[in-house]
C-alpha cells in the first residue's frame, strides 16, 4: 500500500530542489547552445574564412595535359614547361608556387605515375584537388588519343544513382541509411549518457541522505519504498524536463538555423537554400525524425531510466560515500556499457538474429532498441515484447532494490559487499 | 493506559539477534528511560516503535493499535544519528518534514512559526542548513522533531554531541512537553540525566530486558546500602575496606557501595580512625551503580552471545 500524499510530497521535493539548482539550469540552457555551436560553427567558419590563394606550376613534356589544366583554372595552374623541371623545382622551393606537376609521355602511356611535388603548405583539399584534376585531364587526353567516340565517352562519364527508400505504412520514404545509422547512434548515446547521469543523480541522492543521516528522520515518517519511488520519479521528471527543453531547443534551432546561416553567409536566396548549402557540408542528409521514433525513444528512455535508477538507488544505499566500493558501481554500470560494443554490429545488420535478441534483452534494450528503430522499421511484436520484458524486469528489480534499500539506508559504518546485499533481500 | 506497548518483540539480522523477546509498556504522560550499553538493542527497539523496521515476531502497539504509518504521525523522533539536508533551506526542509508527518501546509507553517520564534531561529529560514553553526543546526533538528506536536517523543541519546546551552534548552523543552501531557521515551547509556528526569526505566543488555519498572521503586529495592562520606586527611584507608565497591572517589569524597549487611558502622569507625569525617550519609545507590551491577550480574550469569 502506497500513501500517495506522502509519495507526492517526496516527489515534489526531489524534483523542485533539483530543478531550481544552478547546475541544472546551467546545463539545461548551455547544452542547446553548445549543440547550436557544433551545428553552425563549421558552416559559419567555412563561409567566413577566406580561402588561401594557391598556385601550381606544371611541367608537361607532352604539352597536352597542361593545356587542359590551365583551361580548368588559369589562376591556379601555370605552364612552366619551358623552364624545365629543375628550375621550376627551385621556384617551388622558393615558395613562388605551392606545387609542381611533372608529366611526360610515360605518364600518359600509363607506365609511370605523374609527379606532384608540393611545399610544406599542403592541405588535404589542395592535394585532393590537384590529384583529381590530373586524373581527369590525363583520362580525357588518353580517351582523345584513342579516338573514342562521344557516345562511349558519355557512357563512361555516366554514373548510376542509387536512391534508398524505406517502405513504411505511409508509403515509401526516401532515407539515407548512413544518416539513419548516425541518428540511431545519437539516440543510443543520449540514452546511454542519460542512464549514467540520472542514475547517478538518484544514487548521489540516496548517499547524501544516508551520509547526512537525515534518512532516519525521513523513514520515521515515510515508508522506505515511498521514499525510493518518490526519488526515482522526481529525478525521472527532472530528466523528462531536460529532454523536453532540449528537444524543443533542437527543434527551434533547426528551424532558425537557415536564417542564421543566411545572415552570416549573405545568401541571396531563401533560408531553405542556406540550409541546403549547410547540409551539403555534412556527409549525409539530415533525416526526418518521425513521431513513432520519438515515442519509441521516450518509452525506452523512461523504462531504461526506471530500471537503472532502481539499481543505482540500491547500490547507493549500500555505500557510505560516493568514492567507496567502486566495484559495486562498476557492476551496475556494466549492463549500460555492454550495449555500446554492439552498436556497430547492430547498425550494420539491424535485422539479424543477434540484433533482434540483443534488443529484447531487458538491460540492453533501452539503448539498442531505439538504435534499431532509427535504422529500420522494427516489427511491432518485437517492440511490444521488448517493452513488456523491460517493464516486468523493472518491476522485479524495483522489488529487489527496495528490499536492499530499506536495509542499506540504516546500515552505517561501512560499505556493504555484494554478498551482504543478497543477504539483505531475505531480511524480513 | 499504555501509550506504547511492546510485546515479545524479536529482531534478527542474519545470525545476530539484536532484540530478543522484549516486552515493556509506557504509560501516558510518563518519562521513560530505555537504558543499556552500546549494542544492547536500544536503537533497534526504537526503530520498531517508529515503524522504521518491523519485528520478526511480537508486536508493537501504539495507543492499542499496531504500529503503522498512522502511528508514525503521532511520534516525534530524534535519532542518535542526526542530520538534515545540508543544501536545503531551513524553512523548506522543516516544512517538508512536518508535511511528511501528515500536517497540512497551513498547520505546519503556523507550528513552525511558533517553534522558530521560541528557539530564536526565525532568521535562518532562508539559509541553507550547511551555513548554520553546529549548535544552530541542533536547534533546527529539535524543531523538526516536535513541530508536528507529537503525542509521543522519542529521543535516542538526546544529549550526545549537544553543547551545554542546547543541552539545557532540550531539557527545558522535554520537561515542558511532558507537562503538556506528552509521553517521552529516552534511550541512553548516560545515567545522570535519566536519573534526573525519568519516571520509569527499562534496562537492556544483549538484546534482553534485565530490569524494568518505576525508577524510585527500583532504587528503593536496591536499599540504602550506599555510603557517601566527606572527609579531610589521607584517604588511603578506603583501599583497605573489604566487601565494598567504590563508585566515586576524590581526595576528600567517596561513594561506597556496601556488599555485606552491617558493615556501615565498621566503615564509619575505620574512617574516624584515619581521617576527620565531615559528612556521612546513607543513600540509595545511584542509577549508574544499579546499571553497572545489574549488567555485570547479567553478563556473568549468561555469557555474552557472540555478535
Amino acid at each position: 500500500m502506497i500513501h500517495y500524499d506522502k509519495l507526492f510530497i517526496v516527489f515534489k521535493r526531489e524534483y523542485l530542489t533539483r530543478v531550481k539548482s544552478k547546475a541544472y539550469i546551467l546545463t539545461t540552457i548551455l547544452a542547446p547552445v553548445i549543440f547550436l555551436a557544433i551545428f553552425l560553427l563549421p558552416a559559419i567558419i567555412t563561409i567566413l574564412s577566406p580561402s588561401t590563394v594557391r598556385t601550381v606550376a606544371v611541367v608537361d613534356e607532352t604539352n597536352s595535359i597542361v593545356q587542359r589544366l590551365v583551361e580548368i583554372d588559369s589562376t591556379f595552374y601555370f605552364d612552366k614547361s619551358e623552364e624545365g623541371i629543375e628550375s621550376t623545382r627551385q621556384l617551388v622551393a622558393a615558395r613562388e608556387f605551392n606545387g609542381l606537376i611533372f608529366i611526360d609521355d610515360e605518364v600518359l602511356e600509363g607506365s609511370k605515375a605523374a609527379e606532384f611535388v608540393y611545399g610544406s603548405s599542403g592541405g588535404v583539399t589542395f592535394v585532393e584537388r590537384v590529384r583529381s584534376d590530373i586524373r581527369n585531364t590525363t583520362r580525357e587526353e588518353r580517351l582523345e588519343r584513342a579516338q573514342i567516340t562521344d557516345e562511349i565517352r558519355d557512357i563512361l562519364a555516366m554514373r548510376t544513382q542509387v536512391s534508398t527508400r524505406i517502405i513504411t505504412e505511409a508509403g515509401e520514404e526516401e532515407q539515407d541509411t548512413g544518416a539513419l545509422v548516425f541518428l540511431g547512434f545519437i539516440l543510443g548515446f543520449i540514452i546511454y549518457g542519460a542512464m549514467f547521469a540520472y542514475g547517478g543523480i538518484v544514487m548521489r541522492g540516496v548517499i547524501e541522505e544516508k551520509t547526512s543521516r537525515i534518512i532516519e528522520v525521513i523513514v520515521s515518517s515515510v515508508r522506505p519504498f515511498e521514499l525510493l519511488l518518490g526519488k526515482v520519479l522526481g529525478v525521472g521528471a527532472l530528466a523528462l524536463t531536460q529532454v523536453f527543453v532540449w528537444g524543443s531547443a533542437i527543434g527551434l534551432i533547426s528551424l532558425a538555423s537557415g536564417s542564421i546561416l543566411m545572415f552570416f553567409g549573405g545568401f541571396g536566396g531563401s533560408s531553405a537554400d542556406a540550409v541546403a548549402a549547410a547540409e551539403a557540408d555534412l556527409p549525409f542528409t539530415i533525416p526526418t525524425i518521425g513521431a513513432d521514433l520519438i515515442i519509441i525513444f521516450l518509452i525506452f528512455f523512461l523504462l531504461g531510466y526506471l530500471l537503472y535508477s532502481a539499481l543505482f538507488a540500491a547500490v547507493g544505499s549500500a555505500l557510505e560515500s560516493e568514492t567507496e566500493n567502486q566495484q559495486l558501481t562498476l557492476l551496475v554500470s556494466l549492463p549500460i556499457i555492454i550495449p555500446i560494443f554492439f552498436l556497430g554490429a547492430i547498425s550494420s545488420d539491424p535485422d539479424s538474429t543477434l540484433s533482434v535478441v540483443l534488443s529484447l534483452v531487458p538491460f540492453f534494450s533501452p539503448i539498442l532498441m531505439p538504435v534499431r528503430a532509427a535504422i529500420m522499421n522494427v516489427p511491432f511484436w518485437e517492440l511490444a515484447l521488448s517493452v513488456g520484458l523491460l517493464f516486468f524486469t523493472f518491476l522485479g528489480l524495483m522489488w529487489v532494490s527496495a528490499r536492499i534499500y530499506r536495509v542499506g539506508i540504516l546500515m552505517y559504518g561501512k560499505s556493504a559487499s555484494v554478498k551482504e546485499l543478497i543477504k539483505w533481500i531475505r531480511y524480513r | 493506559m499504555s501509550v506504547i506497548k511492546v510485546e515479545k518483540i524479536r529482531k534478527q539480522f542474519g545470525s545476530f539477534v539484536a532484540v530478543n523477546d522484549i516486552s515493556f509498556e509506557i504509560e501516558k504522560g510518563r518519562i521513560f528511560g530505555l537504558l543499556g550499553p552500546n549494542g544492547a538493542g536500544k536503537t533497534t527497539t526504537i526503530r520498531m516503535i517508529n515503524y522504521i523496521t518491523i519485528p520478526d515476531s511480537g508486536s508493537v502497539l501504539i495507543n492499542d493499535e499496531p504500529a503503522s504509518p498512522e502511528s508514525q504521525k503521532k511520534i516525534g523522533y530524534l535519532p542518535e544519528e542526526r542530520g538534515l539536508y545540508k543544501k536545503m533551506k531551513v524553512g523548506e526542509q522543516l516544512l517538508y518534514l512536518a508535511r511528511l508527518k501528515g500536517m497540512t501546509d497551513k498547520d505546519a507553517r503556523n507550528s513552525l512559526r511558533y517553534w522558530l520564534d521560541r528557539f530564536k531561529a526565525s532568521d535562518w529560514t532562508k539559509k541553507n542548513l550547511g551555513e548554520l553553526s553546529k549548535g544552530q543546526q541542533q536547534k533546527v533538528q529539535f524543531i523538526s522533531t516536535i513541530a508536528h506536536d507529537p503525542e509521543i517523543c522519542i529521543f535516542d541519546e538526546p544529549f550526545s554531541g549537544l553543547d551545554p546551552i542546547n543541552s539545557e534548552l532540550l531539557r527545558e523543552v522535554i520537561i515542558e512537553l511532558n507537562q503538556k501531557g506528552k509521553t517521552i521515551l529516552f534511550a541512553t547509556h548516560r545515567m545522570e540525566q535519566v536519573e534526573q528526569m525519568c519516571d520509569d526505566i527499562c534496562l537492556f543488555n544483549n538484546g534482553k530486558v534485565i530490569l524494568k519498572g518505576d525508577l524510585s521503586e527500583i532504587k528503593r529495592s536496591f536499599g540504602n546500602n550506599t555510603v557517601k562520606i566527606n572527609f579531610s586527611g589521607d584517604g588511603s584507608f578506603i583501599d583497605e575496606l573489604k566487601n565494598v565497591r567504590i563508585n566515586n572517589r576524590s581526595s576528600n569524597f567517596a561513594e561506597i557501595r556496601i556488599l555485606e549487611d552491617g558493615l556501615e558502622q565498621d566503615i564509619l569507625g575505620t574512617a574516624m580512625k584515619h581521617v576527620t569525617v565531615t559528612h556521612f550519609e546513607f543513600v540509595q545507590p545511584s542509577l549508574n551503580e544499579i546499571f553497572i551491577s545489574t549488567v555485570n550480574k547479567d553478563s556473568n550469569s549468561s555469557p555474552a552471545k557472540a555478535s
